[in-house]
């Protein structure tokens, strides 16, 4: 059973947007959207790659890099080596894909923010952490089923090989036109970090990565934006520019 | 940290001179050791971290140990304000045509004028070190992401000659490039009192050097190899080879296969062994997918064929079983039509309960699996000139093994005895034998748990049906070494030894019996091997037989025939 998707790239800092416009998810920069679909086991090695690409920007502490070669593509994206950097994407990329398989043929958004924590006195809200979030980045996605097909190479022993011919030229023709789009993606992300860097916070002794979440509806679209209404409040008053 | 508010203190200053004089080095390295392979970085592993140098730490980017040849190369940058032009040249071998492919540019610029109140308060040393730190990351990610890094992944791993040399020259001025090329500038950094800039123009399509045409050839399966690793382990294995050599990643990738391959990314880079699922040949079948249902965790194959190999994921529970040495040599593969039958037949039982269990067998092979990643590293780097250690010596026993009757511990026993870390599992004969010789077997080891209540059955039709003499003859004039010969002697025996009774009892003896010899010393059964078998010693063999079967038959009688097999 396949799952197809789009994948989309947007990015953006949000520090001022968020007071303007919390729920949009304005994109500071050309929105790259990609006409090629992936296919459900191909989401895993999307995510995990664009992902690590930006939070590799992101890790300013002490790192070791680690050089990473998709399976699927030839492409090769670089990991900031920390373990829990790792452990926290891939579990974050599982819990989508098992969303995405619930919820096929539906548009999805999965965000990956920064944030600072700040301690603050004790006030009205119960909770002292405030978390400050200074960059969004946006991915959109939306999955469709396609008419089911039959697995490959299931039963029968003569068909090792998927058929040559028009089925496998399609997948990869596309599977070609994902690579390209990927390639552009990382791409833009690199151009993106490169162009704002005023807005990330100082670097902390010891700390290896500035700290983030990743965040994808869990159920609808609206409880997605009512979920960013929540973390608004919560983090109190506007995020400044960080100095 | 209080400054004044429009010059920098001295120490910053002093810091930011710093951070301008380090940035040229680490960009340089950066880029050369991302397209050079002689100038990798040798210390790049990860628990490394308590002796770093302190060049090292610059930027927050550990790169490992910086080769001497790069702080020569620094050396003549001594003037910060000199750009540094980083040319990586194609050079075509009949000819010496040089092809810049890329060329990075870093350079500081500082505008003889510049006012006063452009030096901005804010700009303390900490966030223009900060910026720079961001800066080098994206230039560090944009080297992967340049057609030049596979390129210079195809040279390097590319056991046979391309055709070109991957060559790079620093300079401080250098003539223009003629050609068309793609340009990309990185966001300058403000260092005052100048900027620090950083640039790439680079050919966006290197398809004209037909680098990578005799890599993307598809993996062809060679039926009658005769070869063996222990006689050139330099050498190169073409077909399965097309997946050894490429134990870099990007070989054997991007649609080349089928597409439902199972997702993983691969930790491979320069430094790092790549998994086992880049070297593997394609001997992988997918009919496996289905009869999985003991130790199934621990035999996920994916579905179809593929040349790029890698049916399970480098995590955990499917690594120890790839075990078949990436850098050793591909074994004689059997017709389609004699695995077939053994998988056939399992399909047919809806439910298997696994035998006793092989997979913990498998699970210790998660040693092995671990030693085999330096064993596919060091294949790697066998090209790069390090000797591949004695990785390659276990493969022998992989193709002498047909019609192995023999006890699976033994087989064990004899792969150990060559060195090699254990692949510590049992195989019955019959399923040992079609692992080697369908071509469209995933792992030879992979059938543990699938072979084992068929194979019993099927064990004396496929003695018949399975080519013999054919392989043990290619075994014997192969193996230079005397375990080569033992096993083949050792075969020869087990073939010409009767077969056991043909119902489940007999194969539960034999894996009972694997299970039992798990449990002795290996060395024991080394020295076994490496000695000459003589008529009485087979002799003695086949009374052993008769008692494990006789022993079995009145262990499954109690058993009550829980495995049901055709």
């Amino acid at each position: 059973m396949f799952s197809l998707l789009t994948v989309m790239a947007d990015s953006g800092p949000k520090k001022a947007q968020y007071e303007r416009d919390p729920y949009t998810h304005t994109v500071a920069h050309e929105a790259l959207e990609t006409k090629s679909e992936v296919e459900s086991f191909e989401i895993r090695e999307v995510l995990r790659c664009i992902l690590h690409t930006i939070v590799f920007h992101r890790a300013l502490g002490l790192i070791r890099p680690k050089d990473i070669d998709l399976e699927l593509f030839d492409i090769t994206y670089v990991q900031c080596g920390e373990i829990e950097v790792e452990k926290k994407i891939d579990d974050k990329i599982e819990q989508f894909v098992t969303w995405i398989g619930k919820h096929p043929n539906k548009k999805s958004q999965i965000c990956l923010t920064f944030y600072e924590v700040k301690t603050k006195q004790p006030s009205w809200f119960t909770n002292k952490i405030e978390r400050l979030y200074w960059e969004q980045w946006n991915i959109n996605l939306s999955a469709f089923q396609p008419p089911t097909k039959p697995p490959v190479g299931k039963s029968h022993h003569s068909k090792l090989v998927m058929d040559p011919g028009e089925e496998s030229e399609d997948i990869s023709s596309r599977r070609t036109l994902l690579e390209q789009s990927l390639q552009e993606v990382l791409f833009q992300i690199i151009k993106f970090v490169n162009e704002k860097k005023d807005h990330v916070p100082p670097i902390n002794d010891g700390v290896i990565y500035c700290p983030f979440e990743i965040t994808f509806p869990s159920s609808s679209d609206s409880t997605f934006g009512m979920d960013m209404l929540k973390r608004m409040l919560h983090s109190g008053g506007h995020p400044s520019m960080l100095s | 940290m209080d400054f004044p508010e429009n010059l920098p203190s001295s120490s910053d200053i002093g810091r930011l001179e710093q951070i301008v004089s380090h940035f040229f080095p680490k960009a340089l390295h950066i880029v050369l050791d991302s397209r050079i392979p002689s100038l990798q970085s040798r210390g790049r592993t990860r628990d490394r971290n308590l002796n770093l140098k302190k060049s090292d730490k610059w930027f927050n980017l550990i790169m490992g140990d910086r080769p001497a040849a790069l702080d020569k190369l620094h050396s003549w940058h001594r003037n910060i304000l000199d750009s540094m032009i980083i040319d990586i040249i194609l050079i075509r071998d009949h000819d010496h045509a040089e092809t810049v492919i890329e060329r990075w540019v870093v350079q500081y610029e500082n505008p003889l004028i510049m006012s006063p109140q452009s030096s901005d308060p804010c700009t303390r040393y900490q966030k223009v070190y900060k910026k720079a730190i961001i800066l080098l990351r994206s230039l560090y990610a944009q080297t992967r992401l340049l057609p030049a890094y596979r390129v210079s992944r195809q040279l390097s791993s590319s056991l046979a000659s391309s055709g070109f040399e991957m060559v790079y020259k620093v300079s401080s001025f250098s003539p223009p490039v003629t050609e068309t090329m793609t340009e990309f500038r990185f966001s300058p950094v403000e260092v005052p009192p100048g900027r620090l800039c950083a640039s790439v123009t680079y050919r966006s399509d290197l398809s004209a050097f037909n680098l990578g045409a005799h890599i993307t050839l598809p993996p062809r399966i060679i039926t009658d190899y005769v070869g063996s690793p222990a006689t050139d382990p330099m050498r190169f294995f073409p077909s399965p080879g097309q997946s050894f050599e490429a134990t870099s990643s990007f070989h054997g990738r991007a649609g080349r296969g089928p597409p439902s391959e199972r997702p993983h990314s691969w930790t491979s880079g320069f430094h790092r062994p790549p998994t086992p699922n880049q070297s593997f040949s394609p001997q992988f079948s997918p009919d496996f997918h289905c009869s999985r249902t003991d130790g199934g965790d621990q035999h996920q194959l994916s579905p179809p064929f593929s040349p790029s190999g890698s049916p399970s994921t480098p995590r955990g529970s499917n690594s120890p079983r790839i075990n078949v040495r990436p850098g050793t040599a591909p074994v004689t593969i059997p017709s389609s039509a004699t695995f077939n039958r053994y998988v056939s037949s399992n399909f047919s039982e809806p439910s298997r309960n696994p035998l006793p269990p092989f997979s913990p067998k498998s699970t210790r092979r998660s040693p092995s699996s671990q030693d085999s990643l330096p064993g596919i590293a060091l294949y790697k780097s066998s090209r790069s000139g390090e000797s591949p250690s004695g990785l390659i010596n276990h493969y022998p026993a992989h193709k002498l093994t047909k019609e192995s009757k023999y006890d699976s511990g033994r087989f064990s026993g004899l792969l150990s005895s060559s060195g090699s870390p254990r692949f510590g599992f049992s195989r019955s004969p019959s399923r040992l034998s079609s692992d080697l010789e369908d071509p469209d077997c995933s792992c030879p080891f992979d059938f543990d748990d699938v072979d084992e209540s068929s194979g019993g059955l099927q064990y004396s039709q496929s003695l018949d049906r399975r080519k013999t003499s054919s392989s043990i003859s290619q075994s014997l004039p192969i193996g230079r070494k005397s375990q080569d010969a033992a096993v083949g002697v050792l075969v020869q025996m087990l073939k010409t030894a009767p077969p056991l009774r043909q119902d489940s009892s007999t194969y539960m003896a034999s894996s009972m019996s694997g299970v039992q010899r798990e449990g002795s010393s290996v060395s024991g059964t080394e020295s076994e091997f490496s000695m000459a078998r003589s008529t009485s010693d087979a002799l003695e063999e086949l009374r052993n037989y008769k008692q494990l079967k006789d022993l079995l038959l009145s262990k499954s009688k109690s058993v009550g025939g829980a495995t049901r097999v055709h």
